[in-house]
């Protein structure tokens, strides 16, 4: 879509794109941050290729933020922590990317489906990036607790500030495009931040351990995060005894 | 350059994060930090002030480094206008001015040390409390000075001052969240008395500070470690809260 053909209030808005080259990573990445709305004016132009770096670049920094879950647990969650979060995450974006389209409609924006697709990829590769910068201090964590509701509150917490960017720059998407109200894509983003809550359930053991791959029984995440807030890794991974007997909370 | 650029940096400081600079100001965060730290530890154990001589600044490092991608990917997303090494400059600068009033505090508490009943003494437990009450309270005064200076640097570089107080408190959370778990690694800091002196305790990962400090809330307030936790952050934010917004007043603007 030419954004030249833009209806309301959206015209006055939209910038010039300042660069009309390919878009390679690193000018992907500095965009996504610094200058988002001449991001999205770009997108809207046809063989920008964004779509397909912005989802290597959301896959690649997921995978290293599962890595980093999977230290907590280590064995076999080295590897299977990372495929779980990334591919529930992207099967996340693909379940809700049909009624983004709908929704952003509705808000009055006027999105193509595949510059849409490129800003949905897009926002999952800047939430990428900021889990990618919460991994070093999550993995100092995931080395020091045996708590799983801890490390479930930190990784929960992690995301939620990373997908609140994420849907940050997908309100400035539907604004640009000539959308004018909000509601529908609060309603949205409520409903993606739920199926990406519910995969955590879906698709457990992500932090913890089990026997099996995938769960058996159905559960609501609220249900399962109740059950495992209180457990803990101990009785299942043998951790040396502390050697001293004094609490170590008074040692400072 | 002089340490009189680190505490009353010009305007434009953070528009020149030359390594030279960045190399300039770690230095006078990590000699600072070592000074004071010695005098930390000195008081259990002259051996125990050499460690932890080197344990504070590797505390500062470690933390800015590990948070090194959030913090530069929050000051662009927060709308400072600052890229990732100028992030790190205004994160260095603030630590060495922390450092430049704990290492200016060195000789005094230097002499605090030498003059406490020795660890082996009857007296050391109180010794012990009191030794740790005045570092708290030390650190504390150096920290909340240097926030309020890295601040005032961020509101003279931040096109609005709403997007300055929002990089601050994002870094403060986040640098302060990691900074207590590697203080935790790292400890002992201070040496309890019956306890060996040792660089790192023999299992430094066991644990997070932060369960600690909620168990024992939980346990100080007799269960209701919620309300208490609730309580403690209101206390401790709201003065914090009140004089950023008074900075935003005075700060004078480009």
């Amino acid at each position: 879509m030419n954004p030249e053909n833009i209806p309301g209030p959206a015209q006055t808005s939209i910038p010039e794109a300042p660069f009309s080259g390919p878009l390679d990573f690193k000018t992907l990445f500095e965009t996504l941050l610094r200058n988002p709305q001449v991001l999205i004016v770009r997108l809207a132009e046809p063989n920008h290729g964004a779509t397909g770096r912005f989802a290597i670049m959301a896959a690649t920094s997921i995978l290293l933020f599962g890595l980093v879950l999977g230290c907590f647990a280590k064995n076999e969650q080295l590897w299977a922590a990372p495929a779980k979060i990334t591919a529930g995450l992207i099967f996340s974006g693909l379940i809700c990317f049909p009624s983004l389209y709908i929704f952003s409609s509705l808000a009055g924006a006027r999105v193509s489906l595949s510059q849409l697709a490129a800003c949905l990829a897009g926002a999952l590769a800047l939430a990428g990036l900021l889990l990618l910068g919460f991994a070093p201090a999550v993995w100092i964590f995931a080395e020091s607790t045996d708590s799983v509701g801890f490390m479930g509150i930190l990784a929960i917490g992690s995301w939620a500030i990373a997908v609140t960017f994420a849907l940050k720059f997908l309100k400035a998407v539907i604004f640009a495009t000539g959308g004018t109200q909000k509601t529908p894509l609060t309603i949205w983003s409520v409903i993606f931040l739920l199926v990406t809550l519910q995969m955590t359930t879906s698709l457990r053991p992500i932090l913890g351990r089990s026997d099996l791959l995938l769960p058996q029984d159905k559960k609501f995440f609220l249900q399962h995060w109740g059950e495992t807030f209180g457990t803990s890794l101990k009785p299942t991974l043998a951790r040396k005894p502390r050697p001293s007997p004094e609490a170590p909370q008074l040692d400072r | 350059m002089n340490l009189r650029e680190v505490i009353q940096p010009a305007p434009d400081w953070l528009d020149k994060p030359s390594p030279r600079r960045v190399a300039f100001v770690a230095l006078i965060a990590c000699t600072g930090l070592a000074f004071y730290g010695f005098t930390v530890g000195f008081w259990r154990d002259p051996v125990m002030g050499l460690y932890v001589a080197i344990k504070l600044p590797v505390l500062i490092a470690l933390t800015l480094a590990c948070n090194g991608l959030l913090n530069g990917l929050l000051g662009i997303l927060l709308g400072t206008g600052l890229g990732f090494r100028q992030s790190l400059l205004a994160l260095l600068t603030s630590f060495a001015l922390a450092a430049l009033i704990l290492g200016s505090l060195a000789p005094i508490t230097f002499f605090l040390a030498w003059n406490a009943p020795s660890p082996e003494s009857p007296g050391a437990s109180a010794a012990h409390s009191a030794y740790l009450v005045t570092h708290t309270a030390l650190i504390g005064f150096a920290g909340i000075t240097a926030n309020l200076h890295l601040h005032r640097l961020l509101a003279v570089k931040a096109p609005t001052a709403m997007a300055a107080t929002a990089t601050l408190l994002a870094w403060l959370g986040g640098n302060a969240f990691l900074g207590a778990q590697f203080s935790w690694i790292l400890r002992p800091f201070f040496g309890t008395p019956r306890l060996a002196v040792q660089f790192l305790r023999d299992d430094p990962f066991d644990g997070t500070f932060h369960e600690a400090v909620w168990k024992a809330l939980d346990q100080l307030s007799g269960g209701f470690g919620l309300p208490a936790l609730l309580l403690l952050m209101i206390l401790l934010t709201a003065p914090i809260l009140r004089t950023i917004h008074k900075n935003h007043q005075t700060t004078p603007r480009p």
